[in-house]
This record gives C-alpha cells, structure tokens and sequence, in this order.
C-alpha cells in the first residue's frame, strides 16, 4: 500500500510540474504577442524604434504612434481577452453548460442595452464633459447592470429548465428581444448619437481614451480577484447543485459572488469595445484543452494568459500588418472562435443536456 | 445496539414539497433512529417518497413537520458547512464535467475542510489516498471520470463521500442502471464500509433481494408511513407481501423471491433432488403452472441416475425430453389444452 500511495504522490506531483512549464510557455507567448502588436501595424516599427521610443523621453512621431495607440490599444486587447475569457469560464461552469458564453446566453446584449440607454437615451441630459469624465463610469455601471439583469433571468430560466439546448434558444431568444428595444431607441434617437452607437456595435480595441483604459483596468483586475476567490466555489459547483451543496457550498453566496463578477467582467469590456463575440465562449474550452484539467485554480489563470493572448493574436490579424486597412474585429475573433465552437458541440453530442 | 450511538433521529417527521403555501406531503410521522454502523436500506415503490426522505435528512428538501437531530443535534442548528462534516451524499445524478479526473473528483469530497483556496496539503491528499484506497478505486486515480463505467463512476462516487469523512453516508439507488455483478460489487462495499469503519449508511434501493441479504435494517415505506426492521422482522410480519399489491409481482416470505401473479393454469408436482428439481420447478412456474406439494397424476421426474432426460408424465402418457427448454414447451401446451 505503502509504495502505491508513494507512486501516485510522484505522478501528481510530475502533473503539476507539466502544469507549471505550461503556464511558463503561455506567459512567453503572451509577452511575444504583446510586443508583435506593438510591432506590428499600418506602419511597422522595429524594434530599435520602440527602444529608442521607450527610453528617449522624446515626442516624436514614433512616441506618438507607441504611447498614444499602440500601448493602449495592446493593453485593452489584453484586458478584453482576460475579461470576456473569465466570465466564459464562470457561465459554463455555473450553467454547467459548454455553449455557456456572454455572447451566447445574451449577457452581451443586455450589456449594450445598457450602453444604448446611456448613448441614446440620457446624452441629451448629459453634456459630452460630463460624458468624459464622470461618464465613463456611469456608461459601465450601467452596462454592467444590463449584464447583470439578463444574468439573473437566465438563472432563474436555468434552474427550471436543464436542457442545454432550450436555454440557448431562449438566450438567442433574450438577445432578439432586446436587440428589438435597441432597434427602437435607434428609431428615436438622433443622427450623431445614433452614428456614435453603431460604431460601438462594431467592436473596437484602439477608441478608448486614457480614462477608459484606466476604468477597464480596475474592473477587469476586480473580476480577477473575484474569480479567484471564487474558484473554490466554482470547483465545486463542478458537481452540480446538489452535490455542491452536500459538500457545503453556500449556493446563494457563490451565486452572487460568480454573477457580479461576471457582470462586471463582460459588462465592462462591453461597454468600451463593443459587444465582441465568441472569445467568452471558445478560451476557457482551448485551456481545457491545454491544461486537461477541470481545476478551476488553474483554469483561472490558464484562461487568463489564453485569453489575452488570442485577443493580442486577433488584434494582429485585425491590423493587416503593412497594409493602411484595418478589419473589422468582431470578424475575426469569430473566425477564430467558431471552429472551437464546433468541435466543443460535435464532442459533446452524445450528452447533450449534461456538462 | 443499547450503547451504541445514534447517528440519526427522526421524530415525527413530515417530508414533501413546499412552494409558496401549498404543501405537498409525501411522508408523515416518520420516526426511527439509526445507529453508528448500520446499513439501512429504504424500500417502497416508485414514487413513495425514498428520494424525498433522503434528500430531507441531508437538509435539501425543508423539514415539514417534525425534527431531524444528527448526533441529537437539530439538524436546523447546523450550517452548511456544518452538516457537510456530518453527511455525506450520492444522489442519481451523474457528474460528468469535461477533464475531471478521479482524484479531483475525490478531493472536492475534502471541500468542507479546506481553506477557501481549496489547496489540498499533505493531510487532505493522505486522506484523499485512503478513501480510494478504502473504495478500490487506488489505481483509477489519473483517469476522466467520463472514460468510467458505471460501476467505477460509482466507486469514485463512493470515494468521494468517503473522503468527505462523515460518520452518516446517504444513497439514492447506489446500485441503480449497473450490471449485476457491479451491484453486488458496490452492495458489498456498502456492506463492509458499514463493519470496519463504522459508518452509518443509509441507501435507498429497488432490489429487495439484495437489501434483505445484507442490510441490518429496512426502512419500508407505504402509504405515507415508514415501518422499520430487520428484515426477516419485516419477512415474518409478512410486510412485504403487500408492497406491491397493485402490481402483478407477489413477493413469497417463505423463499425470499418475487414471482408473477398470473393466471394459473393447474399444478405440477417435480419428483427428484437438487439443482435440478429447483430449476425445474422454476420453469414450471414460469410457464404458468404452480408446483404441487404432492404426487397428482401429472408429474415431472428429473434427470437422475441412468435417466439423462425429463419425463413428463400424465396420467398413462409420458413424453421424453433432453433439456428444460423442450420441457418448457410442452408444458406451455399443457396449459393451452387445459383452458
């Protein structure tokens, strides 16, 4: 006995050390594609340039290009990434549903409801200074309160109703409808407000100002912190309901936590880039993949790294390196997204209605 | 039994749904006590409120009326965490989340011991250890729960509550959708847990054969109620001759087995010894025909001695016949010239 359990210590511990390497190798890959999309662009830097850039202090049109687009814009897609991966991550663990995704199930849409409400409905009541300033915070809270509100209903959907299947289609369902409200707003709202809407529609990582990315980064570093905390919780719920209850999960207490983050998470990317699809859904099934593990510890940070990088790799394509166009976003990240997509549906067909 | 500890007390126990002011009571005056390294089995038809009764005693249906005391402590005094230290629970539910491997699914079992990373240290891994050992799950310890049978998904089920480290483990159907072997397999298990650990084990199961054979106690629920026993208490009582009175199924107190209540269509007396008269009584009753207790003028000899083959003999007539599936045949003849 002795010698087995001794056998099975070294193998765990061999599983965590692959683990480990992983994680080394997915920081370099992120770290590389950082520094390519600061490269990489309508005009191409090389690396002399950005070290001169860096270190010289001075304000010519390389400092410019660096730290007034490209640093921003590498940042956000970072942020973006780890945002929309993690708050994948918790749907589909909390609906233990693998076509879980902020974009799938609505959230996405109750997030841009949101932005419309404050795009379209109150700018008439708020001069653009306020927009500015004050106003990057009250655009997010209240794309985090559209995000939250459809969160709930399609909880309290998911706690009657256990097939996967029927709970897509009523998300689908919650998106059209509210894509209908939008609709009207739009048909009521003026012209420069309804330009400034459909642009946001579009998905973009370079339009924010210094105070969005400093908003965005303070909510996505809250998600984080949240989801760590509630990897526990999330590890748990793994199980299901009732077991997760049996082993002594406060289920009301994980559920507030998980949804506010979640909220917070996709409420917050939504609000300064648009709603962007498919990267939510298709990280946390790639970090299953890489990591073979169910261990939200370490699907946590591996959704993390995963994330950023795929939204700095999306970016990078987006830019068209060398050329003067740029594509658009959401275009790619669902090319990239879908195949995943696909393969996680075609895998599971034979269980569908379980995770 | 007299000194031994109660692990569980039930008291007038109602249990049922409760949404909104509607109540629906399943089960009403429930009252018994389990203790320290029983193995209880719940009995009743589909339907009669076993899933129920468990789910209340592990607290995630309400408590209707009455009191549930763990280690005669009320079970409303607990916290969650509390009570997850006291019971654990396999419900008929299967776990089926993508990349979980035994050992994690084993470890979630140590959840209500863990800090709130949920780091396993060397003493939850150790014991993490003994429960697949105590299960025999030890060398499946690297591999998906997806790629399992039932009856391993079950063991590592049984492994996880293990190490959850309660002195109350609770059941629904453990033995449910596996193959035979694999139910005496996990009965077995559940059978020894129960001696050599002490703990209490409380299942709920469809087959009455096995939980007569090796539960201390039954649990049978009918019309609302619960009678409890061991089960040749039961057996005597003649209990379960009426659990499945609706249903075309009697169960015979005198030979521990179920038979089909059909038409009969006359009776056959077997003359011989052993295996072979039992099995040939069997097909005599299968096909419709009770099994006299004395010699009538239509008998059956068994193979014995010289004679390789089956008689039927009626009155002056006897046929030959060289297995019980020609037998079986004719019998059912029998029956159809009768009527």
């Amino acid at each position: 006995m002795r010698s087995e359990s001794r056998i099975s210590n070294d193998v765990y511990l061999a599983d965590s050390g692959q683990q480990y390497l992983i994680f080394i190798l997915l920081i370099v890959l992120a770290g590389m594609l950082f520094l390519l999309d600061l490269f990489l662009g309508s005009v191409s830097l090389n690396p002399g340039d950005v070290l001169n850039a860096m270190f010289s202090g001075g304000e010519g049109h390389m400092e410019t290009i660096l730290f007034k687009f490209r640093l921003p814009k590498a940042a956000t897609a970072f942020l973006v990434g780890i945002g929309l991966s993690l708050s994948g991550l918790q749907m589909q663990t909390i609906f233990r549903n693998p076509l879980a995704g902020p974009d799938v199930l609505g959230i996405t849409s109750g997030a841009s409801l949101g932005v419309a409400f404050v795009i379209l409905g109150f700018s008439v009541s708020i001069s653009p200074e306020t927009l500015a300033g004050f106003g990057n915070w009250i655009l997010v809270v209240s794309s985090w309160a559209g995000a939250g509100v459809i969160m709930i209903i399609i909880m309290l959907i998911a706690s009657r109703i256990k097939d996967i299947m029927t709970i897509l289609i009523l998300g689908i369902m919650l998106s059209s409808g509210i894509s209908a409200l939008v609709i009207l707003m739009q048909y009521f709202s003026s012209e420069s407000l309804l330009k400034a809407y459909v642009i946001w529609t579009m998905g973009s990582l370079g339009n924010l100002t210094s105070d969005q990315l400093m908003v965005l980064m303070v909510s996505v570093s809250v998600g984080i912190v949240l989801s760590l905390v509630s990897s526990k919780m999330l590890n748990a719920l793994l199980l299901g309901e009732n077991y997760a209850v049996s082993i002594g999960l406060n289920v009301k207490l994980a559920r507030i936590v998980i949804f506010s983050c979640t909220s917070i998470l996709a409420g917050s990317v939504t609000a300064f880039c648009g709603p962007i699809g498919f990267i939510g859904i298709a990280v946390p099934h790639m970090a299953r993949i890489i990591f073979r593990t169910s261990d939200h510890k370490i699907l946590i940070p591996g959704s993390i790294l995963t994330g950023g990088s795929v939204m700095l790799l999306s970016d990078i394509i987006a830019q068209l390196p060398g050329s003067e166009k740029v594509l658009p976003l959401n275009a790619v990240t669902s090319l990239i997204g879908i195949p995943i997509v696909i393969w996680v549906i075609l895998r599971n067909r034979k269980y569908s209605g379980v995770y | 039994m007299v000194t031994a500890d109660k692990i569980v007390t039930i008291e007038g126990l109602s249990t049922g749904y409760r949404s909104g002011r509607d109540e629906t009571i399943i089960l009403e005056g429930l009252c018994s006590t389990a203790f320290r390294g029983e193995l209880i089995a719940v009995i009743g038809k589909n339907g009669s409120g076993k899933s129920t009764l468990l789910r209340t005693i592990i607290g995630l249906q309400p408590v209707l009326r009455g009191k549930i005391y763990h280690e005669e402590r009320d079970i409303l005094e607990y916290s969650r965490l509390e009570l997850a230290r006291k019971v654990g629970f396999i419900s008929t539910e299967t776990v089926r989340a993508t990349n979980m491997n035994v050992y994690d699914l084993v470890s979630l079992g140590r959840y209500p011991y863990t800090n709130w990373t949920g780091r396993i240290d060397s003493e939850n891994h150790n014991r993490i250890l003994e429960a697949l050992e105590n299960a025999g799950m030890t060398s499946f310890y690297s591999r998906f729960i997806s790629e399992l049978s039932d009856g391993e998904r079950q063991r590592a089920m049984i492994a996880r509550i293990l190490a959850q480290d309660t002195g109350l483990l609770l059941m629904d159907e453990p033995t449910a959708f596996l193959d035979i072997g694999s139910k005496f397999e996990i009965l077995h298990l559940l059978h020894n847990l129960a001696k050599t650990t002490g703990k209490t084990i409380i299942f709920s199961t469809h087959d009455l054969q096995m939980a007569i054979s090796q539960a201390d106690k039954i649990w049978l629920l009918k019309d609302k109620r619960l009678v409890e026993g061991a089960p040749e208490d039961l057996m005597i009582q003649g209990e379960f001759d009426h659990i499945f009175d609706s249903s075309p199924a009697r169960y015979n107190s005198d030979q521990g087995t179920f038979t089909f209540i059909g038409e009969e269509q006359g009776s056959i007396y077997v003359e011989g010894k052993g295996i072979l008269r039992h099995w040939t009584e069997k097909a005599v009753n299968r096909n419709g025909f009770s099994v006299s207790k004395e010699k009538t003028g239509r008998y059956i000899i068994v193979p014995s001695g010289n004679f390789k083959n089956w008689r039927l003999v009626e009155g002056q007539k006897a046929e030959e016949f060289s297995t019980v599936y020609e037998l079986a045949g004719a019998i059912k003849k029998l029956g159809q010239f009768t009527i």
